[in-house]
């Protein structure tokens, strides 16, 4: 059997190509019935998401080009584009390079940023649908099943998906880096933007314990205090606050700065000296920059997270470099799987056949035996079968090894 | 024993490239190589010590070549502790490379030429003594140490430039809290590892102070440590001027323990 991937995702289609191919759960089943033949395409499955729009198939070694262009036929009538049109953006992957592009693909190698954790869950949403339609076979199950494991391969044992890219996750990361654990910490919004807003779910769902939000209007502060159990304060109100607060951010349309060094030292002084970190994200700055002289105490600007993000990042694409080279031992491994399930039916008419001359040959002779108690004619049955076990083993063996060494000239 | 040292040396080194690398690298898998490697280290150096005990007659922390082993010993001892404790491998990779050079340097002094004199190894005093000063160098070791994280870290986080230790060294909190519990734990040592000396100095000579420059240097460090410890406890001082103290009170250590031999200590030993 050999496994096609034919599709197209955020570096080949633009966004107008990708929403017209993208497939609703309903219409995914659909198109798999539709799709899957059993003669061309002997099994299938629909990768949709936002950033990408893949159909993985499997079908016999012959019809491997044949398939290629039935999936991508299928791909144009589906988005209802003339024939021919997706030959730009489209691009066919037959097995290495398929089994590759899903473990990338799975593993989040291929996304639009490395490392983001979802494309996971939308691979196992895929599997799930085809299971549904019935269209995964033998070959895509065994697929399916080995990319799950490579994506978490890559994800235990590198750090792709270990530092934030965003700035809303920054408060968190940053808060790590100073706090060590976020849980028990208190946070204190100094406008109520969404991005603070954003920030401060992170930082809940990270164990942050009490949430203050000053602003100026009281009632926007309000709607969000009810999302997180916050209480409200009015912006002069800061000063009360200000020594009890780990982690500050800080977003509001002020001109000027709303949170003064002298301010900053006499609350670090109230709370002796626990380090306090401020985020602020807003433009023009509201927190005085020279509140960063103070011992203990840390201020991020919007250029600051973003120069985090920027390292972080380039962490992930040293990481990234990892992942590809277990993602490359892991085809290996599953091409070699792939081959040995290929010889794997003709091992099993041959064992059969060895075993029916067995039974044969016996049924002739049976006569000159005579009369046999039920122990004996047991006896003689794994006697025969025990006989042609060995003898069939080490030529099956020789198969196997004969088969992968063939198969590993013939790709060369 | 020699041999038996050298194993011990090559679980240490084994070790310490692991840590390191882990510490590039960050991953687990190296990680623990470097940790059952340290345990196996430990096991070897504690039956190695052993065998000098019973082999030589007395307690293995009398020369420079035994107090060295020692010195490397407790130090694994104490990073086990601050692993288990704090879960922190970026530890190992600071560690385990002066633990290494030290087994390496101990190796290198040969066998023992010098036997200790019957009045050292008479009395149990004198073993207690120099056993809490030991582990006592190796918690300032600790401090030391956590302190270098906590300034390396620190200053990234002011400066904002995020280079590659900014991703593998443990957070503020963590090294400042290691450092409080070992200097915490070293000042404790320190205290009665000078108690116990002046104790057996007044049994032994009938005086308990000799204007030895050691004597002067571990009062000296003793000071330092107090003033250190009792801020950091009390919390109102903490963070980078406590971090420096700690870089600068292991000099005075490292004075104490090895720069006193030149300045006509009779304190010759370690």
């Amino acid at each position: 059997m050999s496994i096609l991937l034919v599709g197209v995702n955020h570096k080949t289609a633009p966004v107008e190509i990708r929403e017209r191919l993208a497939f609703t759960d309903e219409a995914c089943a659909n198109g798999l019935r539709q799709l899957v033949d059993g003669e061309i395409v002997r099994e299938g499955l629909i990768v949709s998401t936002c950033n990408r729009v893949e159909i993985l198939g499997a079908t016999s070694n012959d019809q491997l080009e044949f398939g290629a262009g039935r999936i991508a036929q299928f791909l144009d009538t589906s988005g209802s584009l003339p024939a021919g049109f997706l030959n730009a953006h489209i691009y066919r992957h037959t097995n290495e390079e398929a089994v590759r592009h899903l473990f990338r693909v799975a593993s989040s190698l291929d996304s639009m940023v490395v490392g983001e954790p979802q494309v996971l869950g939308q691979v196992r949403h895929a599997y799930a649908l085809g299971v549904e339609a019935g269209t995964v076979g033998r070959v895509l199950n065994r697929l399916v099943h080995h990319t799950f494991k490579v994506a978490k391969r890559v994800r235990n044992e590198t750090g792709i998906a270990a530092n934030a890219v965003s700035i809303s996750y920054m408060a968190v990361e940053l808060g790590k880096k100073i706090f060590d654990t976020l849980k028990g910490c208190s946070v204190l919004l100094i406008g109520a933007g969404e991005m603070a807003e954003l920030s401060a779910r992170h930082l809940v769902n990270a164990g942050a314990a009490r949430v203050t939000i000053a602003n100026r209007t009281e009632e926007t502060a309000r709607q969000i205090a009810n999302e997180f159990g916050a209480t409200t304060i009015r912006l002069d109100q800061i000063d009360q606050v200000l020594h009890e607060t780990d982690v500050i951010i800080c977003s509001t349309g002020a001109p000027d700065y709303i949170v003064t060094e002298e301010q900053t030292r006499k609350a670090l002084a109230r709370r002796r000296n626990r380090p306090t970190c401020f985020i602020d994200i807003s433009v023009p700055r509201n927190i005085d920059p020279a509140v960063s002289n103070i011992p203990n105490v840390f201020v991020f600007d919007i250029d600051d997270l973003e120069s985090v993000i920027s390292s972080n990042i380039r962490e992930r694409e040293r990481e990234a470099e990892r992942a590809e080279l277990i993602v490359q031992s892991e085809v290996m491994q599953f091409q070699q799987k792939l081959r040995l399930m290929d010889i794997g039916p003709s091992i099993g008419a041959l064992k059969q056949n060895m075993q029916d001359v067995a039974r044969a040959e016996m049924a002739k002779q049976r006569k000159r035996l005579g009369v046999l108690t039920r122990e004996q004619e047991e006896a003689i049955e794994s006697l025969l079968m025990s006989t042609v076990n060995k003898i069939s083993h080490p030529l099956i063996s020789q198969m196997r090894r004969f088969y992968e060494s063939n198969e590993t000239d013939s790709e060369d | 024993m020699r041999s038996l040292l050298l194993a011990v040396l090559a679980a240490y080194l084994i070790a310490a490239i692991h840590s390191i690398l882990a510490f590039v690298n960050k991953r687990r898998s190296l990680q623990r190589v470097a940790e059952w490697s340290t345990a196996a280290g430990f096991i070897l150096h504690t039956c190695a010590l052993a065998a000098d005990w019973v082999i030589d007659g007395h307690y293995p922390l009398f020369s420079l070549r035994e107090a060295l082993s020692f010195l490397a010993w407790a130090l694994v001892a104490l990073y086990s502790l601050v692993l288990y404790r704090y879960r922190t491998q970026a530890v190992g990779a600071f560690t385990m490379p002066l633990v290494s050079v030290l087994t390496l340097v101990a190796l290198l002094f040969g066998t023992n030429s010098t036997n200790a004199p019957a009045a050292f190894s008479a009395t149990w005093l004198f073993p207690i003594h120099t056993t809490l000063l030991i582990f006592a160098y190796a918690a300032f070791f600790i401090v030391f140490m956590a302190s270098v994280m906590y300034l390396l870290q620190e200053r990234e986080l002011k400066l904002k430039t995020f280079g590659a230790t900014f991703h593998r060294l443990p957070s503020l909190t963590t090294v400042n809290d290691i450092a409080t519990s070992s200097a915490t734990l070293g000042l404790t040592l320190l205290t009665l590892g000078i108690a116990t000396g002046v104790i057996w100095s007044s049994i032994r000579f009938g005086r308990f102070w000799r204007n030895d420059p050691k004597e002067i240097f571990a009062l000296l460090t003793w000071g330092l440590y107090f003033f250190l410890t009792i801020y950091r406890l009390t919390a109102h001082w903490r963070g980078r001027s406590a971090a420096w103290l700690g870089v600068v009170g292991f000099a005075l250590v490292l004075l104490t323990f090895l720069g006193t031999r030149f300045l006509g200590s009779y304190h010759v030993f370690g």
